[in-house]
């Protein structure tokens, strides 16, 4: 036995001091999920296009606050209701060496709306994320029209979801050789992809410095990037404590003390997104009734939750909107008043109270827990179901179809920030996210109106109106915004987390 | 064995892959749950763009007739494309095998070399603290879960006393071209001791939490079956002869008494496939288990469909390798 313990520590200490160094300006990521294919125009997940969006870079994209800057483009100009104009910056440079131009552009825009254009008859998935692109035309040497089919507003907040290629590249490689291959015009280039292990990156040294409105303009900070794949959250905040990485992903609100505690990590947040409520099923024996679905708001002590379970890491909402989504506003509040729930319900014919059931996804089954305990104090007594998150959807999400059960604890990402994408599917009737069975014609012919009007301040006001309704009509218990949460080595500068979960390395530096 | 008695057992694989073939697809045809909704998120689509796309994933048609073009398919060997990957599942999958395989071939040489000499001592010092003790530690072998011991190791060894690290085959700056994608094999090919133990490192915590319930279950049976042998007539004999302890232990008991141990360590094998997925997970190792687990809860049919075949296929065949071994190792045994 002695033995082997001595072998063993022997061993260990020789893999210790064998471990190679670690150079000093390289980034480690440690993120959550490897990317499907390096193909911008063959995925359909968020943490696929985190990593393309460091090696390729789009027509538009984002600054920190969120708004729509040119970054390809050097500006762009709306000709008509649906007709874009897009003018292509010069001397931006493929990481082969060879020139952007506008060609490059149409040919991704096609690639990712031409019905087939991805060969062997193939449809990029990405293309219903451009709505009605009708065609691309170049109409002098450096200037690309998009044309739409109907008015589209969001275009512009849609764009920085899609990346550039090079024609020339695609037509050398094929689809199939651009899923492990990268030739892309972003701050940096591939070096190896060890699939299902790391991303490997280096910096692009002829980088044209990305978009002119986001400081500071220039090649990229760090020599190396590595996206290194940890998908159980323990481990991964096991190798930020170790400094085996440099920012992680997904930080658990139960972790922030620990990293905070660490002397050498820190923890960072951003708005998030993603919109958490409760559905209540509308066409289900009790939450027909509005005064049980206010019965259901006012037992809700969301400043509570927010504190004790999120850690203070989350913004209450009142509508479906983000804070920081385009056209939200103050809306009034259903404050925490439990008597006033009792109330409600012996109004509604249920003084001895109800009994319900909400269903929840495991990851969240400590939040619900903590909601049925507030309602059961408040007379609607609650039993948590936990799910799996397919199944619920499918479940709740019927489109119309009739659907069971009672409460749905339940959420929705806007990476756009822009009302269309998250208000339309969660409350236009039988959409595919209205998993409350909510059904309002006023409200439909508003959100339809709102998606086409081009007029912004108009627009906003329709948000606003809507926002309301669906504040007065209650379909939903809207609860809050969480923050994204990430985990960083204090030897990290110049990097910020951003609210569309993007990771945008090309200001990160370390020491 | 003659080659009849072989080519019989090879097609009784046949109708047991059918089986899984069907239950599988049944099981995932009946999970609640869309990969077209999964693939979509959180967006606003049109239904015409979202039939489009249930269309080019083939799922527009009827279940029934998919299995048939998934089986008519897979004999031919093309098991279709993952929906996510977007290229042959067969590709996929062949990309992470490699990884899966070494994980578990090191995992179950670290529980031969463990489970075998603790059994065996068990055995010998029966009933003394060290054999109690080594009960206490088999038992916690079984029941430990792999999830939650595999991060004890990582808080131990990577946080606390930072000399392993926390997640990987190996570290980026020990880049090797791949010969056999067996990192321990091709870094000393490549004559690269520093990679090799970069990649030792790599490998150590997640084969040590893989491979500890097949120890526990390896020590118990070597144990028992040391015990059984000891108290033979031959034993008896040998001891009586004269013969040094050592040479009576090692030449005539262990060689009998390990028959049991390896039939269970080639059935066990099969097991540490299923211990995989959590082990990859844990520790972020690229293989097939991670893969699959992704899969699953993506709805990625084909992904999911192929690597249950493989490991149905996997579990047959060391069944069978048990079976041949055993009759190897003690011809009284006929197959």
């Amino acid at each position: 036995m002695n033995k082997i313990h001595r072998a063993v520590l022997a061993s260990v200490v020789a893999l210790a001091t064998a471990a190679p160094a670690v150079h000093a300006a390289d980034l480690t990521i440690g993120f959550t999920l490897d990317a499907d294919t390096l193909d911008p125009a063959n995925h359909r997940k968020r943490e696929t296009e985190t990593i393309i969006r460091n090696m390729y870079d789009g027509i538009l994209t984002r600054d920190s606050e969120m708004n729509v800057v040119p970054e390809i483009a050097e500006s762009f100009t709306q000709v008509s209701p649906s007709v874009y104009d897009f003018k292509i910056r010069s001397g931006i440079k493929f990481h082969d060496g060879s020139d952007l131009t506008a060609e490059d552009v149409k040919f991704t825009l096609d690639r990712l709306t031409v019905e087939g254009a991805m060969g062997n008859d193939q449809t990029s998935p990405r293309k219903s994320l451009l709505g009605p692109l009708e065609s691309v035309e170049i109409v002098d040497g450096d200037t690309v029209r998009i044309n739409l089919s109907e008015p589209w507003p969001i275009l512009p907040a849609m764009l920085p979801f899609q990346e550039v290629v090079s024609k020339a590249f695609v037509e050398e490689v094929g689809t199939e050789g651009l899923a492990t291959q990268v030739n892309g015009t972003g701050p940096f280039k591939l070096v190896e992809w060890r699939k299902g292990d790391s991303i490997i990156m280096e910096r692009f040294d002829d980088y044209y410095g990305g978009a002119t409105d986001i400081e500071p303009v220039g090649p990229a900070c760090v020599d190396r990037v590595i996206f290194k794949i940890i998908p159980e959250t323990a481990s991964r905040v096991a190798a930020l404590l170790s400094g085996d990485v440099d920012i992680i992903n997904e930080l658990p609100t139960f972790s922030i003390e620990q990293v905070k505690n660490n002397p050498n990590t820190d923890v960072m947040t951003v708005n998030g997104t993603r919109s958490f409520f409760i559905a209540m099923n509308m066409e289900g024996e009790h939450f027909d009734d509005p005064k049980v679905r206010q019965a259901v708001a006012h037992a809700i002590d969301k400043d509570l939750i927010i504190d004790r379970i999120l850690g203070g890491n989350a913004a209450s909402i009142d509508g479906i909107l983000s804070p920081d989504a385009f056209g939200s506003s103050e809306l009034p509040s259903y404050d925490y008043d439990p008597e006033k729930s009792k109330a409600l319900l012996a109004e509604a014919g249920y003084p001895d109270g109800i009994e319900v059931t909400m269903d929840v996804e495991g990851a969240f089954k400590d939040t619900a827990e903590a909601i049925a305990s507030l309602l059961t104090n408040a007379g609607i007594k609650t039993s948590v179901a936990v799910g799996e998150g397919a199944q619920l959807s499918n479940k709740w999400r019927t489109k119309g179809e009739p659907k069971s059960g009672d409460m749905y604890f339940s959420s929705w990402g806007n990476g756009s920030l822009d009302p269309f994408d998250i208000f339309t599917p969660t409350h236009r009737t039988n959409d595919r996210g209205n998993s409350a069975g909510y059904a309002n014609p006023e409200l439909d012919a508003l959100l339809d109106a709102a998606a086409v009007e081009l007029d912004t301040e108009k627009r906003a006001e329709m948000y606003r109106e809507a926002e309301l309704i669906v504040n007065r009509d209650l379909p939903y218990v809207y609860l809050w915004v969480p923050q994204d949460i990430y985990g960083v080595s204090k030897r990290l500068s110049g990097w910020k987390p951003s609210a569309d979960s993007r990771i945008n390395l090309h200001d990160a530096c370390v020491d | 064995m003659g080659f009849g008695k072989f080519l019989e057992r090879v097609l009784h694989l046949v109708p047991v892959l059918l089986g899984v073939s069907v239950i599988v697809f049944i099981m995932m045809a009946l999970t609640p749950g869309d990969p077209v909704q999964i693939m979509i998120g959180d967006q606003a689509i049109t239904p015409e763009q979202e039939s489009a796309l249930r269309r080019d994933l083939g799922l527009d048609r009827p279940m029934l007739e998919r299995f048939f073009v998934f089986v008519g398919n897979a004999v031919q060997g093309d098991f279709g494309e993952s929906f996510y990957h977007r290229r042959p599942v067969s590709e996929v999958i062949a990309e992470r095998l490699p990884a899966t395989i070494e994980l578990s071939l090191v995992a179950l040489i670290f529980a031969l070399v463990t489970s075998i000499p603790l059994g065996v001592l068990a055995a010998i010092r029966k009933n003394s603290i060290f054999d109690r003790i080594a009960t206490v530690i088999s038992l916690l072998g079984v029941s430990l879960p792999g999830f939650w011991f595999g991060i004890l190791l990582l808080m131990l060894f990577a946080v606390h006393l930072n000399i392993l690290p926390v997640a990987g085959r190996i570290g980026y700056a020990s880049e090797i071209a791949p010969i056999t994608h067996f990192l321990l094999i091709d870094t000393l090919l490549r004559g690269r001791p520093d990679a090799f133990l970069d990649a030792l490192s790599h490998i150590v915590l997640p084969a040590i939490t893989l491979g500890l319930p097949m120890t526990a279950i390896l020590m118990r049976v070597t144990r028992s079956s040391m015990l059984e042998v000891l108290q033979q007539d031959y034993v008896t004999f040998a001891e009586a002869k004269g013969l040094s302890r050592r040479r009576v232990l090692f030449r005539h008991a262990l060689k009998n008494a390990l028959i049991p141990t390896v039939s269970v360590a080639a059935i066990e094998t099969g097991s540490l496939l299923g211990g995989n997925m959590i082990v990859e997970t844990v520790f972020g190792w690229p293989g097939l288990g991670r893969l699959v687990v992704e899969s699953i809860f993506l709805r990625n049919y084909p992904l999911v469909q192929a690597a249950v075949l493989l490991y149905a296929v996997t579990y047959v065949l060391l069944n069978f390798f048990a079976d041949i071994l055993y009759t190897v190792l003690n011809p009284k045994v006929k197959l």
